[in-house]
């Protein structure tokens, strides 16, 4: 009895605690409503929750009656959740090989080297620059799909990520699997054993780091990409227009700069197609979202001094 | 024409008059129907009446007993009312001679 009377205002406790989280995901104005109808009638913690949690998917459920959320979903959260999958495991899988080269063989007497001092930054600013390149797509694609989403932000955020989990568990490794295989009947590459199985017979790198490197480098920059794209609309047409421009050409460079993706296209036929000016100005289109991060930084800022003055 | 429960709402929002919101009109339907009305049903179907243009709702000021929080106030339009007056005269016309309706004194 004693253990149930303990456990029963902890459970009321959680219980209001998730009436109050659900709740957000209503308009304001209802979620002042209801909360004073839950207060007023009396209502047990749990029958809260239920009430709440029976409107918030009546809600939801009422939006995706429309064409708008379907073609979201399959427009954009599938195959963007697939294209990031496949492009973060490329990336976590180049970077293995050169953090398991100083983490898993480090000596301290390394630092005495000269040619240690070569490397050393070349490797951390190579790698640095393929994690900012994967940090901006990931940001730029949850951009893309929050100035659509609006109303269901939750939800395709939430979408979003189990897509990504689809990806990441079992989409980019299957995908990435055919791909080599490709290559193989495609070039004709010899049956020589991988040079850095070394680095992938270590679980950590073969299955935990690409799940790391998802989780830091492509949900949070997602998710952080769709909380700006829902302000978007508020901008004049022009900034929109532009700002839409820069996303689609991110895009568009992490399908063009990723061979996983663009072998399949053929363009390895045509030679030279790659070292053009085009290309690396696109490189430099995507790094987009820091400057954008930054001038809105700065123009908050600008306008809370105005305010104060 | 109007659903069930949209009926029941309209009726319980003129019978509540200047004092019809949410939780009101939800306290009204569950004494009527003796079944408990759920705030889901209850918001979205006030949504409907809305976009239907049967009511028109504005919030109200909060109270203490409601924890500082404001009220969904509810007013039926002239729309709203010949709307329910349909729905009450077909379910009158459909349940003449009809045994439940023959025997309501019997009942009583």
């Amino acid at each position: 009895m004693g253990g149930e009377s303990s456990r029963g205002p902890m459970m009321t406790r959680v219980c209001w605690r998730l009436v109050d989280i659900s709740s957000r995901i209503l308009d304001p104005s209802e979620r002042e409503a209801v909360r004073g109808d839950l207060v007023e009638s009396g209502e047990t913690s749990s029958q809260a929750l239920r009430e709440v949690l029976g409107l918030v998917v009546r809600r939801q459920a009422a939006l995706w009656t429309h064409w708008r959320p379907w073609l979201s979903l399959m427009g954009l959260v599938v195959p963007l959740g697939m294209l990031l999958s496949i492009v973060s495991r490329r990336t976590a899988g180049e970077s293995s090989v050169y953090i398991w080269m100083y983490a898993n063989n480090w000596e301290w007497a390394d630092l005495g080297n000269a040619g240690f001092w070569h490397a050393f930054p070349e490797t951390v600013a190579l790698v640095f620059t393929r994690y900012l390149t994967l940090g901006c797509w990931s940001w730029t694609s949850g951009f893309v799909l929050g100035s659509v989403s609006r109303g269901i932000i939750r939800v395709n955020g939430a979408l979003l990520c189990l897509m990504l989990s689809f990806g990441a568990l079992l989409g980019a490794p299957l995908y990435l699997a055919y791909f080599s295989q490709y290559l193989h009947r495609a070039f004709g590459f010899p049956s020589l054993p991988d040079p850095n199985d070394p680095v992938f017979a270590l679980r950590f790198y073969r299955e935990m780091f690409p799940l790391i490197v998802q989780a830091v480098l492509v949900v949070g920059p997602s998710l952080w990409g769709m909380r700006q794209g829902v302000e978007v609309a508020r901008l004049r047409p022009l900034l929109r227009t532009i700002l839409w421009t820069a996303a689609i050409a991110t895009l568009a460079a992490m399908v063009i700069q990723n061979p996983d993706l663009w072998l399949f296209m053929n363009t390895h036929r045509r030679p030279g197609i790659w070292d053009g000016w085009q290309i690396r100005l696109l490189q430099l289109v995507v790094y987009w979202p820091v400057g954008y991060l930054v001038a809105s930084a700065i123009g908050r800022r600008w306008c809370g001094r105005i305010a104060s003055i | 024409m109007l659903g069930e429960f949209e009926y029941l709402m309209l009726t319980a929002a003129t019978r509540l008059g200047e004092d019809a919101y949410g939780a009101a009109i939800r306290q009204e339907i569950e004494d009527a129907t003796r079944h408990r009305c759920s705030i889901g049903a209850l918001y979205t179907t006030l949504d409907r009446l809305e976009a239907k243009g049967f009511i028109k709702t504005r919030m109200g000021d909060p109270t203490p007993q409601r924890g500082g929080r404001p009220k969904r106030m509810v007013r039926i339009t002239a729309k709203g009312i010949q709307a329910a007056r349909d729905f009450y005269a077909a379910v009158t016309r459909v349940s003449r001679g009809v045994s439940w309706e023959a025997n309501r004194a019997a009942v009583r």
